[in-house]
């Protein structure tokens, strides 16, 4: 059993073993000497014969059945181990009698497996369990810190880079106009794998990827079917390139063999024709299936039955498909004659592929695609001729012919006749291949490399020996290929390809730790800080005795976190809506703020564009994008980070963070607008737009396409086109603004501006949230830029959203997040008995409605640690807008319907009564009574949390969590400390932090795990 | 630790499992009153699906003002003539339901709704973190387990060619996952049916699997506590598998006598099998997969967008794109509305022919049929750019059918009006009804939040 928890820990302190009471499963249940006056004391006079309040009777524990004393003995454990038994009225234990009770509990249902507590207290959300005063007092820093020997289940990041590696996948990005390799796509473009990711981490903000979780069932299923997908592709890749020699040796001469058949039969497809008739002379024609041409299809009717014209689809829509066309087109340059008509070229084509064994369908489809488009055909025909492929030598075309000369039958068809040849020559090449064996030592050879290709280290001899039988014997059932694959799949499906292994090695300390090994070390340290095994540099220091000592980890972890050459795709679900989500800083640095805060959930809660009052579905990726961009920028700095993050001021908006390529755009938007703002252009028609052709070459209008100015109509009217635009410019900056931000507002234009890959900079009305009128913003082409009534993420409309409702604000979860994130608090789970919910009543706001019921008592003994936070919010709405008056959006409160539809600076909301919001609260728990008291609002609350210093540990706690991916015990002390120091001293340096956690004791020794 | 029947029970069960996922029917639960499963088979079609053409042709003149204006109704089909396109329905009408007025706004509309359609969530464009939640069919295949769990088919395409193989699928066993699907007939006999068609495969499966056990089992030896749990219920797992492996071998005769013959056009990937030799084929797949009991629980994507559609008759020389047709284009002088009435026919002829094979399979005191229910509905509401004001669904139930809706036209209130119902509902309906719980599936339709609508659970009156 692992032992991770402070009461662990307490107990031993006051350890007497023996005398708590024997827990042997096999003995007789007994209450310990010790124990039993506690419990006479401290229990009996609510939970005994008489009273049994709630149920619970604690005086018979020797009379019930096993299950259902463990049951009732874990219910025990958790009250008395979080303090809330006996009652706060009640008279208390002392702190060792508590202990003395938490560790016969303990006893009893360890020894039965059972305790519940102990795998609860694994769990991140009791990660604040273990009392913060202690941790930071200094009291427990000489305990000594490790980690126990574990297996680590790899995340879903690691899964996909993992499986990137091995099937010599890299994704690629323009980023700033040059093309990078990209680290985290998922989407594998060009390698034909499905593969599903099982290793899914949960989706709650703060750190979400601990050691806890287990191989099971649903992994193993489709791990079975991945490992089924990466062995038939890996194939293929060896087959392609040199991917692994040892595998080639053994398939390669099979390989050779069906690239001669390959060959063989691109030369015939090609070639039969004349082939046929050079051998055969006059006889050819004879030999030929009989052809009957099909009739010509009736002229299909343009009008339908309605008497209406029928729309006919154009060439591209119609056509079979481009393998399709290239057929047609060659058939067509074969049969063309001079002076004969479309109807005699068709019929030609037909008898062509009728004589190949074309599929009568696929004859009868081009046929009538040749009657229906035989112009567009001639008109879009490539000019260039068919490159014709080199011949064989003169030893291959004898085979050719011979086998031709062999298997040609009157009436066969020429794919009949190929597909004979074929099938000679594939059967010739099996039996020649099964003349000669494969040696042992090229199977040897197979395993050592399958084996360092997918587990990523070189098998033991033991290994070695296994997994050579095991090829054997898969070989002999299954032959040479099948059992490649599947040995590869076997090995896919090993424990240690999904489980990171951390293990201590060598001699023990006095306390009983080793250090991590070198190999399993570099892998914690990669990931750590990536999702990847570790580069050539970190496993060369492994292999070569570099990575022994604290010094060794330190000048990895400072090397690693300055590599700014490789990007990252931070979040596959915004760049696939077309925004921008890259770094190039190592992407667990900004994963941890991510999940932290917790703001990427936002584009899983489904809002309404009608209350959004514009496009929030299209906006939506934009504000994470964004909330990344901050975080990214205030990382880089690197300077009192925790601080900034919760209080700046400064945010981007509608913005690529490219401040240089944001400032050219707006510059085009102001020069054009100059230019023209004095002009008639409301007047222009395409005669007076080309008298400026050479000013707008020079500064092209978005959308406006010079080429065709007065030659297309309708939407594409490019007059219409620049009218618009102009009268978008002059809206926005006719009213003062001297920059406007390069968004378009008519339809079918793109923005003035381009993310940094390229992409149209979309997004635009993310400033609505930021209560910007979108005609009037100045726009700052320098961002990130100040912004009115906010102050850190927590003002941030992507962490307002995220901690919101489909239609409300939510004060209780964003409260809470506070207590539990920042505050190092805890807050109980909801009790059975309560039915969460705020009732309706559209007279009063949110806070009155939430007020009303979590402020009777029983319910704000929990709500007091939550609400006085959350509340502070309230000045914000759902969509994270700043608001002094509440909304109340019921069909009896409306005021006036606003249109549904509308350029994106309009305000669509429909108006409602409204109420004055309330958004004072209170902020307990600091610890610091200058911090602690009455606040007015958000801002003033996140003012103070960013000047606690149990917020910047809080913190360290968090980050402490996600580098070792399990809860913080006593024995971390000295590593929180030092973490927290090396913040301070260097001046806020999450880098700091990072490298101080990395080399601490808690991660670089490790202890037996049931030690 | 955990046991084989804790393993079975807590599997995700899914096609991305299906090559191996062996039978484990003996540890299924049955439903309560008649110890026999239940069966649901979803038919997704593209190009959404309009509510006029749906509507029955003759109504009185008062229904008629009813159902134009989208006001309730609830109508006997019996005596009612269907629309041309369910025609094919017409000896079923005692099993049919057509019912009108549900919602999906909640799911993402227009060309495509990937997964989100089934899930009731915006799907983010199909991205991986959009899948929010199992999809129905996966919930409804957990409560009645089957060999494979869930099977999922689909006849798409890249609008020139069909796919082929094992793809992407638009089902999701849970958050962020999403499901692959058989794309052709011949690559879902080969996997469905291998017990039968390829025992080697399967032995060879074993093999492999034994040697794994071993491997493990050895480390985990040596192992205590927490961390032997990481290994040990791995062990489990594989022992599992290996157990329902051999389940299915010793399945194979009675899976041998309904297993399809299926024709030689559909070999490697059937590119030359016209639209409706792929619908024939994969409907006599789907039959047997629920007749010899490897799932209960089908979907279907009929086709998609990107399907290009093969010898449909009145068209039979034509490659029709759905899209095209969806834009009014018409192919050989054939109006596009008339083609995507021949489309559904020939969907709506591949329903019938389920039914009618169930039908004639007896099971307990009836047919298969009378526990099997199939829905056939669009996958983006109600047009080719749908918006999901409504998303018709046709439906036909067994006699068993939990759900009071057989033999009627219902047209529900219209969306965002006192009364509606979204898929949403819908679907709480069909989990309600089959020993899911849950209060409500799905999110909300934010229309109704807005207006302050009552919107969440089953759709009582089929409850009744």
């Amino acid at each position: 059993m692992l032992f991770r928890t402070s009461f662990i820990f307490l107990a031993c302190l006051f350890a007497a073993g023996h005398a708590v009471g024997a827990a042997s499963p096999a003995e007789p249940f007994r209450v310990g000497e010790r124990v039993l006056p506690l419990l006479e004391k401290y229990c009996f006079d609510c939970h005994d014969a008489d009273k049994q309040k709630g149920e619970v009777r604690l005086d018979s524990l020797q009379g019930i059945a096993l299950d259902a004393r463990l049951d009732l003995l874990n219910r025990v454990q958790e009250q008395v181990y979080f303090g809330e038994m006996p009652p706060k009225k009640k008279e208390q234990p002392t702190e060792a009698e508590r202990s003395l009770l938490n560790e016969w509990l303990g006893k009893e249902l360890r020894a039965h497996n059972a305790s519940k507590l102990e795998d609860k207290l694994r769990m991140p959300e009791y990660g604040n369990v273990v009392d913060h005063d202690k941790l930071f007092s200094g009291k427990y820093k000489d305990l000594p810190g490790f980690t126990p020997d574990r297996r680590w289940l790899i995340s879903e990041f690691i899964f996909d880079a993992k499986f990137n590696k091995l099937l010599d996948y890299t994704g690629q990005r323009d980023i700033d106009r040059k093309r990078y390799q990209v680290i985290g796509d998922n989407g594998r473009n060009g390698v034909k794998v499905n593969l599903t990711n099982p290793f899914l981490l949960p989706t709650h903000s703060g750190v979400r990827y601990y050691d806890t979780a287990t191989l099971d069932g649903g992994h193993l299923l489709t791990m079975i079917t991945n490992a089924k997908e990466a062995s038939e592709y890996l194939i293929t890749l060896a087959k392609r390139k040199n991917y692994m020699p040892a595998v080639a040796a053994i398939l390669g001469q099979e390989w050779e063999h069906e690239k001669i058949v390959a060959a063989r039969e691109s030369y015939l497809i090609a070639n039969i024709e004349q082939m046929l008739r050079d051998l055969y002379q006059e006889k050819h024609e004879s030999l030929l299936p009989v052809f009957v041409p099909s009739k010509p299809p009736p002229p299909a009717p343009t009008v339908g039955p309605d008497g209406k014209p029928l729309k006919k689809p154009i060439f591209d829509t119609a056509k079979p498909s481009n393998d399709e066309l290239s057929e047609i087109w060659a058939a067509v340059r074969r049969n063309s004659k001079e002076g004969e008509g479309q109807d005699a070229l068709i019929v030609k084509c037909e008898r062509d592929w009728f004589h190949f064994g074309v599929n009568e369908r696929t004859i009868q489809t081009r046929v009538a695609f040749m009657h229906g488009y035989i112009e567009d055909l001639h008109k879009k025909m490539p000019k260039a001729p068919e490159s014709k492929s080199k011949p064989p030598a003169d030893s291959e075309l004898a085979v050719l012919r011979t086998a031709l000369l062999k298997h040609r039958k009157a009436g066969d068809t020429y794919s009949a006749v190929i597909a004979k040849c074929l099938a000679e020559w594939s059967g010739q090449f099996r039996q020649e291949r099964e003349k000669k064996s494969t040696t042992d030592e090229a199977f040897g050879k197979l395993v050592e490399e399958l084996f360092t290709k997918i587990i990523e280290r070189v098998p033991t001899s033991q290994e070695k020996a296994e997994y050579f039988a095991l090829t054997k014997s898969y070989v002999t059932k299954i032959g040479n290929e099948n059992a490649i694959d599947r040995l590869i799949q076997t090995l896919i499906l090993r424990t240690d390809f999904v489980y990171r292994q951390e293990f201590g090695e060598g001699t023990a300390d006095a306390l009983g730790r080793k250090m991590l090994s070198p190999r399993d070390a570099s892998y914690a340290l990669a990931y750590a800080l990536t999702d990847s095994s570790p580069d050539k540099e970190l496993a060369a220091a492994a292999s070569s005795g570099k990575l022994n000592t604290r010094e060794d980890y330190r000048r990895e972890v400072e090397r690693m976190l300055k590599v700014r050459s490789q990007y990252y795709l931070i979040d596959e679900a915004v760049d696939r809506v077309g925004h921008d989500s890259f770094t190039n800083i190592p992407i667990r640095k900004i994963r941890f703020f991510r999940e932290f805060f917790g703001y990427p959930r936002m584009l899983s809660i489904f809002k309404d564009n009608k209350r959004f009052g514009g496009n929030y579905v299209n906006t939506s990726g934009q504000f994470v994008s964004e909330a990344d961009m901050l975080v990214e920028f205030i990382l880089k700095q690197d300077q009192n980070v925790f601080e900034r993050l919760l209080s700046t001021e400064v945010f981007f908006v509608y913005h690529s963070g490219d401040n240089a390529a944001m400032t050219t755009a707006t510059e085009l938007i102001r020069k054009i607008y100059e230019y023209f703002k004095d002009k008639d252009w409301q007047n222009f028609d395409a005669e007076k737009l080309t008298v400026h052709i050479s000013f707008l070459k020079e500064n092209p209008m978005p959308g406006l396409n010079l080429e065709v100015i007065g030659k297309v109509g309708g939407r594409s009217d490019q007059v219409k086109i620049f009218q618009g635009m102009m009268t978008d410019y002059t809206q926005r900056l006719g009213k003062g603004p001297t920059v406007t931000a390069p968004f378009s507002s008519v339809f079918g234009v793109p923005s003035a501006a381009k993310t940094r890959t390229g992409k149209n900079l979309g997004g635009a009305e993310v400033a609505k949230s930021f209560n910007l009128d979108m005609t009037s913003w100045n726009y700052p082409a320098t961002q990130p830029a100040k912004m009115a009534n906010r102050k850190g993420m927590l003002t941030h409309p992507a962490w307002l959203i995220a901690f919101a409702g489909n239609t409300e604000t939510d004060p209780i979860r964003r409260g809470k997040w506070v207590r539990e994130k920042l505050l190092a608090g805890t807050i109980p789970d909801v009790p059975v008995t309560v039915d969460a919910v705020i009732p309706e009543d559209h007279h009063k706001t949110l806070r009155q409605r939430l007020d009303k019921v979590t402020q009777v008592e029983y319910c704000w003994k929990c709500h007091e640690r939550m609400n006085p936070l959350g509340t502070t919010f309230e000045m914000y709405d759902d969509f994270g807008r700043f608001r002094t008056e509440e909304s109340l959006e019921h069909p009896d409160n409306l005021v006036k319907k606003m249109p549904d539809k509308g350029a994106p600076q309009a305000d669509l909301r429909d108006i409602y009564k409204t109420l004055p919001v309330n958004a004072t609260g209170r902020l307990e728990g600091t610890g610091d009574p200058a911090l602690d008291g009455d606040v007015k609002d958000a801002i003033d609350l996140a003012g103070r949390l960013a000047k606690s210093t149990k917020v910047r540990q809080s913190i360290i706690r968090h980050a402490f969590r996600y580098f070792m991916g399990r809860n913080e015990v006593l024995s971390d002390s000295k590593t929180l400390i030092d973490a927290d120091q090396a913040y301070v001293q260097s001046g806020g340096s999450f880098d700091a932090v990072i490298v101080s956690l990395l080399t601490s004791d808690s991660f670089i020794y490790r202890k037996p795990a049931n030690n | 630790m955990k046991t084989r029947r804790d393993f079975l029970k807590s599997t995700v069960i899914g096609a991305g499992a299906l090559s191996l996922t062996p039978y484990f029917h003996a540890f299924g639960a049955a439903s309560a009153d008649s110890g026999l499963p239940k069966r649901f088979v979803f038919i997704r079609k593209s190009n959404g699906e309009r509510p006029n053409e749906v509507a029955l042709p003759s109504l009185s003149a008062s229904d008629k003002a009813l159902e134009d204006k989208k006001q309730p109704l609830e109508l006997d089909l019996r005596d009612k003539e269907l629309p041309l396109y369910l025609r094919a329905l017409d000896k079923h009408k005692d099993n049919l339901c057509i019912l009108q007025g549900l919602s999906c706004m909640m799911s993402e509309n227009g060309h495509y709704s990937y997964s989100s359609v089934m899930g009731a969530y915006k799907s983010n464009r199909n991205s991986l973190s959009g899948i929010k939640r199992a999809t129905i069919d996966f919930e409804l295949a957990k409560l009645f387990p089957s060999p494979f769990g869930h099977v999922e088919l689909s006849l798409t395409g890249d609008y020139a060619k069909y796919r082929s193989g094992i793809v992407s699928g638009y089902s999701a066993s849970g958050p962020h996952q999403r499901n692959y699907c058989y794309a052709d007939p011949q690559t879902a006999y080969n996997e469905l049916f291998r017990a039968v068609t390829n025992p080697g495969a399967v032995d060879s499966d074993n093999a492999m699997l034994s040697f794994l056990e071993n491997e493990e089992s050895f480390k985990a030896r040596i192992l205590q506590g927490y961390e032997k749990q990481k290994l040990s219920s791995h062990i489990t797992s594989i022992e599992g598998i290996r157990a329902r492996n051999l389940k299915l071998s010793i399945m194979a005769g009675s899976i041998a006598k309904h297993i399809p013959t299926i024709g030689k056009i559909h070999a490697d990937g059937g590119p030359n099998a016209s639209s409706m030799e792929k619908q024939d084929a994969m409907t006599d797949i789907l039959i047997a997969a629920l007749i010899t009991g490897l799932t209960n629980v089908v979907t279907y994507t009929i086709d998609e967008l990107s399907t290009p559609v093969r010898g449909l008759p009145g068209n039979e020389n034509d490659r029709i794109s759905i899209h095209a047709i969806g834009h009014n284009e018409s192919y050989s002088g054939v109006p596009a509305d008339k083609i995507r009435e021949n489309i559904r026919m020939t969907h709506v002829q591949q329903i019938a022919r389920i039914v009618d094979r169930l039908k004639a399979v007896p099971e307990g005191k009836g047919t298969m049929f009378d526990n099997t229910m199939i829905m056939y509905f669009p996958e983006g509401g109600e047009t080719h750019h749908g918006w999901g004001y409504e998303a018709p669904f046709v439906i036909l139930a067994g006699n068993n059918c939990k759900l009071n809706l057989a033999g009627r036209y219902i047209r529900l209130p219209y969306h965002a009006s006192e009364g509606h119902k979204t898929i949403g509902n819908w679907y709480t309906t069909l989990l309600n009804a089959h020993g899911n719980p849950i209060k409500h599936y799905g999110d909300f339709d934010l229309e109704m939040s807005r207006k302050k609508l009552d919107q969440a659970g089953a759709i009582k009156q089929f409850l009744g």
